[in-house]
């Protein structure tokens, strides 16, 4: 058990919300943000919308880039697929064209440190909804060991560039799969938080879900309860790989203080 | 506030280029055997450099049998079966549930991807998630608990060790198998080539005439348990970590190494140890021009009169830069290196560079028994990473 970390804030892209009627079947798509600068040029789509996604946690937080910059903030950041766009570009263009740096999942975090100054502990986890949950529960820990004044969890899913292969993939083909950015930022809290993780066989993504978002999913429900005024106990659940997840804040701690919603 | 719970490294395998199990290691090690040889397994005649550590074949297990045709998800399980063998661990002495596995990465099962978009089934995607040997592994072994991925590039195996500890310091799991892996794929080999940080000559960690690194393919893996519940042998303790981010370049180092001096700094923190108590320290050391000379500065930084005290070693030079398996081998070396009594050597290095100018064990392997280790990494994206380990 740990200290549950209060929500100050969070960004949350999702592409149910902006569905193109170009995209591809089956997918959701999230646009390509515009950034300006010489330095975004090559960038990569899943790191741009990682970008976007921390912008808007700053508005819905209502302050500057400033008050996350510096050793004092931790990032964690949760992908189970969005390194799959640039991996392909580059074996696909044969090398050369794409940086291959962009190919490493390290780097969607990277960019994000870079542009906003964040140089404290890290963590990358690569997996579905469980690891989304767990790099909760890590950043609780990092700010109640002193380690952090700040936690950030980042997830970034993106699925278009390789529409074609979940769509020949049976565990992914029958429901929608929804590309979502999204960017939590946890404060020290009260109360409890209570992480439990089982596994037993099972499908790869979550079915109790009507869409797929892969590690996205737990930040698309917390976004519902900070939408319905945090009504009701916090409790995140997903599944991948055959765990299955669950993360419950105790009343107090997920009232504990916060502007988001 | 009570001190944290004591995890200990129970034992280690190893499948790498120059042994494929941890006594054929750490021969290679001490005697300066070099695993670089030129690339057979995939096509490499379009590319400058054709060398690299490679294994030439998983030769510890007879019968693949159940384990899928992906060469990442075998090399790790040839390193959890150099595992099994040393610790009677399979089957399970355990309750299922309570064993973990956790595992760094820098490429995942990317060669699979490549089979995919050439034409083979889409049944190998499952593999091609970076997360997908990780789990592959866990059904290997019949562990049950938590089964987690991690991938901060080059630092990859020292963010999986100390998660490992972290999940037995809470409770989830009594049992970790931890560690690092990555492949030599035709991937990785041109992104490198096209990076220009491979070098056509040898590996020469902090040598004045380092031209770059050259790749290598490894699984390591460790058994972690709380040191209350060990009663056998073991190889030592994970004793602190420390990680920070440089923000500052996706490919290339902080230019003062500011992030893997906070690294340092944060991982001694956590072991409750100071620089003075340091006996050995493993570096990143990849041989760039770069990266060795930032290392060096950052090292001197953070353990201020002790980095000119104590033995600073680079095993990449005989691996190859070995990525997610990296620094759990080199912990793994220092582990070895406390209880053998002896420091393997760098190799390679003949003309120290004047701006790396710290005892870095050319030549031979030293006599010496350190009590207290330290092993760095740095990876892409600025991930920074620092490992403290104590002797058994």
């Amino acid at each position: 058990m740990t200290v549950a970390p209060a929500i100050r804030a969070l960004g949350f892209l999702s592409g149910q919300s902006q569905a193109d009627a170009g995209a591809a079947a089956g997918i959701l798509a999230l646009p390509r943000p515009n950034r300006v600068g010489d330095r975004f040029r090559r960038t990569t789509r899943e790191c741009l919308l990682a970008l976007a996604a921390v912008d808007a946690m700053l508005e819905d937080g209502m302050v500057g880039r400033e008050a996350i910059a510096g050793d004092r903030t931790a990032l964690q950041y949760v992908t189970a697929a969005a390194y799959a766009a640039s991996n392909r570009e580059f074996i696909e263009r044969r090398g050369g064209v794409m940086h291959f740096a962009y190919t490493a999942p390290a780097v969607v975090s990277a960019e994000v440190a870079i542009e906003f100054g964040i140089t404290g502990p890290y963590g990358i986890l690569i997996g579905g909804a469980p690891a989304t949950l767990r790099a909760i529960e890590q950043s609780a820990r990092l700010l109640e060991t002193g380690r952090c004044d700040r936690a950030l969890v980042l997830v970034v899913e993106v699925f278009e560039e390789c529409a074609d292969l979940y769509a020949r993939h049976r565990r992914f083909d029958r429901r929608p799969l929804v590309e979502t950015a999204a960017c939590l930022w946890l404060e020290r809290g009260q109360g409890d938080l209570r992480f439990e993780s089982t596994r037993r066989a099972g499908a790869a993504g979550d079915a109790s879900r009507g869409a797929e978002r892969f590690a996205a999913g737990p930040l698309a429900d917390l976004r519902e309860w900070l939408d319905r005024e945090r009504a009701g106990p916090l409790e995140l659940s997903g599944r991948w790989r055959g765990e299955h997840a669950r993360l419950r804040w105790s009343t107090e701690g997920s009232h504990a203080r916060g502007s988001a919603a | 506030m009570a001190a944290p719970e004591r995890v200990s490294v129970v034992a280690a395998g190893v499948v790498t280029p120059i042994g494929q199990d941890l006594e054929a290691f750490w021969s290679s090690l001490v005697t300066g055997v070099s695993g670089i040889s030129q690339i057979e397994r995939v096509p490499v005649a379009d590319l400058r450099v054709q060398r690299g550590g490679e294994v030439k074949k998983v030769s510890r297990i007879k019968d693949w049998r159940g384990v899928p045709d992906c060469r990442a998800t075998r090399l790790l399980v040839a390193a959890a079966d150099d595992l099994c063998v040393q610790t009677a661990f399979r089957p399970l002495p355990l309750d299922p549930p309570r064993v973990g596995v956790v595992v760094g990465t820098a490429l995942g099962g990317v060669e699979e991807g490549e089979r995919v978009l050439a034409g083979e089934s889409a049944r190998r995607l499952r593999d091609a998630l970076y997360d997908g040997p990780g789990d592959r592994l866990a059904r290997w072994l019949g562990a049950r608990g938590p089964v987690i991925t991690v991938s901060t590039a080059c630092a990859s195996g020292a963010t999986a060790l100390a998660m490992g500890a972290e999940l037995l310091r809470r409770g989830e799991a009594d049992a970790v198998v931890a560690g690092g892996y990555d492949v030599l794929c035709r991937f990785v080999l041109r992104g490198f080539d096209a990076l220009r940080s491979l070098t056509r000559d040898e590996v020469r960690p902090f040598d004045r005439r380092r031209t770059g690194l050259l790749l290598g393919e490894a699984g390591a893996l460790a058994l972690l348990m709380r040191e209350r519940d060990v009663t056998g042998r073991r190889l030592g303790t994970l004793l602190g970590y420390g990680s920070a981010s440089d923000g500052f370049h996706i490919a290339a180092p902080e230019p003062e190494g500011r992030g893997l001096e906070r690294a340092i700094a944060s991982a001694l923190a956590d072991a409750g140890v100071s620089a003075r108590d340091i006996d050995l320290v493993s570096a990143h050391g990849t041989a760039t021009p770069l990266n060795d000379r930032i290392e060096t500065a950052a090292l001197k930084r953070a353990l201020g009169a002790r980095a000119y005290q104590v033995p600073v070693n680079s095993i990449k030079a005989g691996l190859g830069h070995t990525m997610g398996a990296a620094a759990a081998l080199e912990a793994f070396m220092c582990l070895l290196a406390a209880q053998r009594g002896l420091i393997p050597p760098t190799l390679n290095l003949e003309d120290p560079d004047p701006e790396c100018d710290l005892d870095y064990v050319p030549g031979q392997a030293r006599v010496g028994r350190p009590r207290l280790m330290l092993s760095t990494s740095m990876g892409f994206g600025g991930c920074n990473g620092a490992l403290v380990l104590e002797a058994a």
